[in-house]
């Protein structure tokens, strides 16, 4: 990226001077991309993600590094396009927050609101988010020796970038495969083979200040 | 319907007979000096550089190394009962007869052409058997193609082919 | 309805996918498999060197140009369709030299379409998979299932 910044002309200085930053923030609301040159640029991301990779909690990791900038911008990028005034604040508690991501991030991303939403009984700073065929894995066959990996930590790196953005402090997000457990017994897999996990564990001053305001709110 | 050319191998892997109904296509290195008529037709086409400095032997070579790698290999995928038909390319097909003295009978047609294994069937019963088998002046083997060519065959495969391959 | 198998070979010539869908071929060993595919291989370019007369460049008929119009359309195709009394093999070729050999029966219809939709799945879960690296044996598991749904379908 930096090295656009020398050249005269380029993604960022063109030549007639209209940059990307010059254009209307709404201009690609509703354009779609093809889903063959997302894949083809993920198969690359990957790779560049491999080299030199220690294990695949490295590998996963550097997928979700990959992920947490554009949470951070995709945050400001909605809540500006958001239609009501009102509602283009940021999120400020848990439960709009997760919304927001299940349904507004979801949507401008894969064209669809995410499947399921839950609240893990275990552990209250816990949070389930469910894709039943995460967009990015679409086309992932993964090879025996890496099966533990689940490539949609990319997703996860921007679900933690928004809620990182919103100011939502998180031990961190990850991403995992659930297709194994529920349905490894019965029939070919189940219904959803691909079915992912995002697990989202908060911080403990963020519930501490989710308590404190429930109570002003009560 | 396009005949291209026919050719008949022994059980030694030699070509006894073949006859082509079209001239290949020639390189244009030799033919270049030459000047050409208007009337030819198949040589005016560039010939593919792998062709360059072929021979009509060479071809019949090839025919029957692709014939015989092509038998053996549907006889092991299908079975030893299996036997090679036809293989198709975008420009031309190749049919494929064998009898059961395993000498080799093939033609070369355009991709239109259905089934000719009957046919071809009917030119080693009703030609081949009849004119240079039964022929007492035929040698029993043909080494170089000696005996094949006489002309009661020659004859009958030209009326044959323009009796059920009408043009 | 019934498709036997489905080979792809690689541009040097290589098995690098063999799968068996229902029986009816003669079993091999792998090591005959791949010493089929690579005398296949060589085969398919004698084929395209007996050409006896060029294309017509105007009006390329074959099969290969309705899957993937060809900068070479004025080349010879090479084998397209094998027959012989037990079953039918149909070869395509893709741009990169890249084979897919399907064999099914004598009497099979909509082979062209079938050939595309594997050709669709191959691009899809083997060229888009980032753990897939060109020219390697296939093995994605993805690919396989779409296979499967695909022939149980149509069988």
């Amino acid at each position: 990226m930096s090295g656009a910044q020398n050249q005269p002309t380029g993604l960022r200085y063109p030549s007639n001077k209209k940059t990307i930053y010059d254009r209307n923030l709404n201009r690609t609301k509703n354009a779609e991309l093809s889903r063959a040159a997302f894949a083809y640029l993920f198969v690359e991301m990957i790779s560049y993600a491999q080299q030199r990779v220690r294990g695949i909690a490295d590998l996963e990791k550097r997928l979700n590094n990959q992920g947490y900038p554009l949470g951070l911008r995709l945050l400001d990028l909605l809540l500006s396009r958001s239609s009501n005034p009102l509602s283009s604040i940021r999120p400020t508690r848990i439960l709009p927050l997760l919304q927001f991501i299940a349904q507004t991030l979801w949507r401008h991303l894969f064209g669809r609101p995410a499947d399921a939403l839950e609240r893990s009984e275990s552990d209250a700073s816990q949070f389930m988010l469910y894709d039943n065929e995460p967009l990015v894995n679409q086309y992932i066959s993964l090879p025996r020796e890496m099966s533990q990996l689940n490539c949609a930590a990319f997703v996860a790196g921007i679900i933690e970038g928004v809620c990182d953005g919103a100011g939502f402090a998180t031990e961190g997000v990850s991403a995992h495969s659930v297709a194994e457990q529920e349905g490894g017994a019965s029939a070919g897999g189940g219904m959803w083979p691909g079915k992912t996990v995002f697990l989202i564990k908060f911080k403990q001053e963020v519930l501490e200040r989710e308590e404190i305001l429930g109570r002003g709110g009560g | 319907m396009v005949l291209y050319s026919f050719y008949i191998f022994d059980r030694h892997t030699e070509c006894i007979y073949s006859r082509r109904w079209t001239p290949r296509p020639v390189s244009s290195s030799s033919k270049a000096a030459r000047p050409q008529s208007g009337s030819s037709i198949t040589s005016s086409g560039d010939a593919p550089t792998g062709r360059k400095g072929m021979s009509h032997a060479d071809d019949e070579k090839l025919i029957f190394g692709l014939v015989f790698s092509l038998r053996n290999m549907v006889q092991k995928l299908g079975g030893d009962d299996d036997t090679f038909l036809a293989y198709r390319t975008g420009e031309y097909k190749l049919h494929y007869y064998e009898t059961p003295t395993r000498m080799k009978f093939v033609m070369l047609t355009d991709t239109k052409q259905n089934h000719l294994r009957a046919y071809l069937h009917q030119i080693w019963a009703n030609l081949y058997v009849e004119f240079v088998v039964k022929n007492p002046l035929a040698p029993v083997e043909h080494p170089g193609g000696i005996g094949v060519a006489n002309e009661l065959f020659e004859k009958g495969l030209e009326a044959f082919i323009t009796a059920v391959l009408p043009a | 309805m019934v498709v036997f198998a489905l080979f792809i070979i690689s541009k040097a010539g290589g098995l690098i996918y063999n799968r068996e869908f229902h029986s009816g071929l003669s079993k091999l060993t792998s090591n005959d498999y791949l010493m089929l595919a690579g005398s296949f291989h060589g085969m398919h370019a004698i084929t395209k060197q007996l050409c006896p007369a060029m294309p017509a460049p105007v009006n390329p008929s074959s099969t290969a140009a309705v899957l993937a119009p060809s900068p070479f359309s004025g080349r010879p195709s090479g084998l397209e369709v094998l027959e012989s009394t037990h079953f039918r093999m149909q070869c395509f070729q893709t741009l990169t030299g890249t084979k897919f050999l399907l064999f099914t029966e004598p009497q099979q219809p909509n082979i062209d379409s079938m050939m595309r939709k594997i050709y669709e799945l191959y691009a899809d879960f083997v060229m888009k998979n980032p753990f897939y690296t060109v020219e390697m044996p296939i093995r994605c598991e993805k690919f396989d299932r779409g296979l499967d749904g695909f022939v149980k379908v149509r069988s």
